[in-house]
């Protein structure tokens, strides 16, 4: 693993992550499409040196406008990266739409649970050990804005890995 | 394997269904907040009085440091000093550096600050003196109100206004912004849809929407036409944006904006972000400002200013009622428009001249900075068409308030 993109839907905290990881300065703010263009930095995993990038936030893989089209560009330029996939917890069901999307385009992901001191207030609870269970990619929550659940996204990045969507079908079972 | 957009998001459902238990719903002080600011009837009035307060908190701020501080130190000491101290230069480094001989003789009819005019004294006063405390206030706000999540609630208020000049309600995000500086706003405009929307937001961002720089100026200079100076404005950017939305080919469509929870900003992140474009601006603009006190300086040393205004006064008299005096300004009205508007011979000009003029530096052509992303922004249609848009502006609208002007015996 020599790099990591940040990708997820716009607002849900990913530059806000970014600045956390990588101690730089993309511009946050609390509306959808504060990042056009994309960022990079570097942070450190298991003492090894690696570049992270804050891609625009994206609905999904069609893009829809300037900055989605940047987002995939990005994805399909750097092939041997790694995706952290940012949700956001009160809105997880989008969220979940991405990341099954970058699952299935067979990218090695871990996903971020951010926003959670949002769910909280909004009485929303996640199983994140069941989510992981079933998508069998690693699944951390996370606070960005506070800090919370960093460290463990950090040690757990090593666990990104690739996973057949047959068997996160499988494992969901029928409706 | 590739799913079907049905297929995904049936899976989704399935998955959230086993992980996610949804509580019941508790109304809390965010949520009232949330509905209260974008119901129109009350959300309306909330709106101006945001605004109200953002300008208040402007005016004071900027007004604190550059009247109660920077005009006192530049003007009692700095400059005369200066004046000083470099009076054995040769006349042309002094008049460049320091500013026309003339006017340190007769001691400064004026404000000193403005009246000397050098790089040293004027080209230092107006990015140190006012600008920066300008857009150091303006950036604040911005800052507190894109991190609390106001800006999407207001985009949501103005939604109906901004479709019948054919822009989603998001655009007024960009033109918020470009109040502080045209330069993010004009990249903000990316996350607007369609082509078309973006070149419009873009075209009327440059031309109608002044920066802090030069706000900081207007409230500096002419704070009592300051109100006429943004309704003028406001009534460019909706009539052209609407003729704009007619002639211009392409889609409009609706599109859905997240509207975000409130959230308390983060004091870090708001002074980083205020820090960042502050920085922007100290880099970027005040060498331009320093270059362009020093072309002014040179063209009037060289008597090249008395040229070109011999040459466009009666263009200026004729098409927009302007003196050839203000020539100057809008020469460096080109590299930077706070300077330009610091050049204004305010003294010499009618009041209703003075505000004639503080629209034309407005509507001008837009700022280096800002014309240099507009060059890796559009394309080559788009670019000549913001330029042509310009060109039709400025006599348009130029030439209206003229006439207004005359009709009005001012």
């Amino acid at each position: 693993m020599n790099k990591v993109l940040l990708m997820g839907q716009s607002n849900v905290g990913k530059s806000v992550l970014f600045n956390c990881l990588s101690g730089g300065g993309a511009t946050v703010s609390n509306y959808p499409g504060t990042t056009v263009d994309f960022d990079k930095g570097r942070m450190a995993i298991d003492g090894k040196i690696v570049e992270i990038i804050d891609v625009p936030g994206t609905f999904s893989l069609q893009p829809k406008d300037k900055a989605e089209e940047v987002a995939l560009k990005m994805l399909e330029g750097e092939k041997d990266a790694v995706v952290l996939c940012v949700i956001d917890s009160s809105k997880i069901e989008r969220g979940l739409y991405l990341a099954l999307e970058l699952i299935e385009k067979g990218c090695p992901v871990i996903i971020a649970l951010n926003m959670a001191d949002v769910a909280k207030d909004a009485n929303i609870r996640i199983n994140a050990e069941k989510l992981e269970d079933l998508l069998g990619v690693p699944v951390v929550t996370t606070v960005a804005t506070m800090g919370e659940g960093l460290k463990k996204l950090v040690e757990r990045m090593k666990e990104t890995r690739s996973v057949k969507i047959e068997g996160i079908m499988k494992s969901v079972g029928g409706g | 394997m590739k799913l079907t957009v049905d297929q995904r998001w049936d899976l989704v459902d399935r998955i959230s269904k086993k992980t996610v238990t949804v509580g019941a719903y508790k109304a809390t002080l965010k949520n009232a907040l949330a509905d209260v600011t974008v119901r129109p009837q009350t959300g309306i009035p909330f709106a101006i009085a945001v605004l109200y307060g953002f300008w208040t908190f402007f005016g004071e701020f900027a007004g604190l440091f550059t009247d109660g501080f920077f005009v006192r130190i530049f003007g009692t000491h700095w400059i005369p000093w200066i004046g000083e101290k470099l009076a054995g230069l040769p006349d042309w480094a002094f008049t460049i550096l320091v500013g026309d001989r003339a006017v340190f003789a007769e001691g400064f009819p004026g404000d000193p600050c403005f009246a000397a005019g050098g790089v040293l004294t004027t080209g230092l006063f107006m990015p140190f003196g006012i600008v920066l405390w300008a857009v150091l206030a303006l950036f604040l706000v911005l800052a507190v109100m894109e991190d609390t999540g106001y800006l999407p609630r207001l985009a949501v208020l103005l939604d109906t206004v901004m479709h019948k000049i054919g822009l989603h309600g998001f655009a007024i995000v960009p033109t918020l912004v470009s109040l502080g500086c045209n330069v993010p706003g004009v990249t903000a405009a990316r996350a607007l849809e369609t082509r078309k929307q973006r070149f419009m937001i873009i075209a009327l961002l440059g031309v109608f929407v002044p920066c802090g720089a030069q706000i900081g100026m207007m409230e500096e200079l002419v704070p009592h036409l300051i109100g006429w100076v943004f309704l003028t404005l406001a009534i460019g950017y909706l009539g052209f944006g609407w003729v704009l939305n007619k002639i211009w080919p392409g889609e409009s469509p609706e599109i859905l904006m997240d509207v975000p929870p409130y959230r308390a900003p983060q004091w870090s992140n708001v002074w980083r972000k205020t820090w960042m474009r502050t920085r922007h601006f100290l880099f970027v603009a005040v060498p331009f400002v320093l270059l362009g006190c020093a072309i002014v300086m040179v063209l009037y040393a060289t008597g090249a200013m008395d040229a070109i205004a011999g040459g466009l006064e009666g263009f200026l008299a004729t098409v927009f009622g302007v003196p050839a005096s203000a020539t100057p300004s809008l020469v460096v009205g080109f590299l930077r428009k706070d300077l330009a508007i610091g050049l204004l011979p305010i003294e010499a000009m009618t009041t209703y001249q003075v505000f004639k003029s503080v629209i034309l530096l407005s509507i001008y052509f837009p700022c280096l900075a800002t014309f240099a992303l507009l060059l890796r922004e559009l394309n080559w249609k788009e670019i000549l068409a913001t330029l042509g848009f310009l060109v039709v502006t400025i006599f348009v609208f130029g030439g209206v308030l003229n006439l207004i002007g005359m009709a009005g015996g001012w």
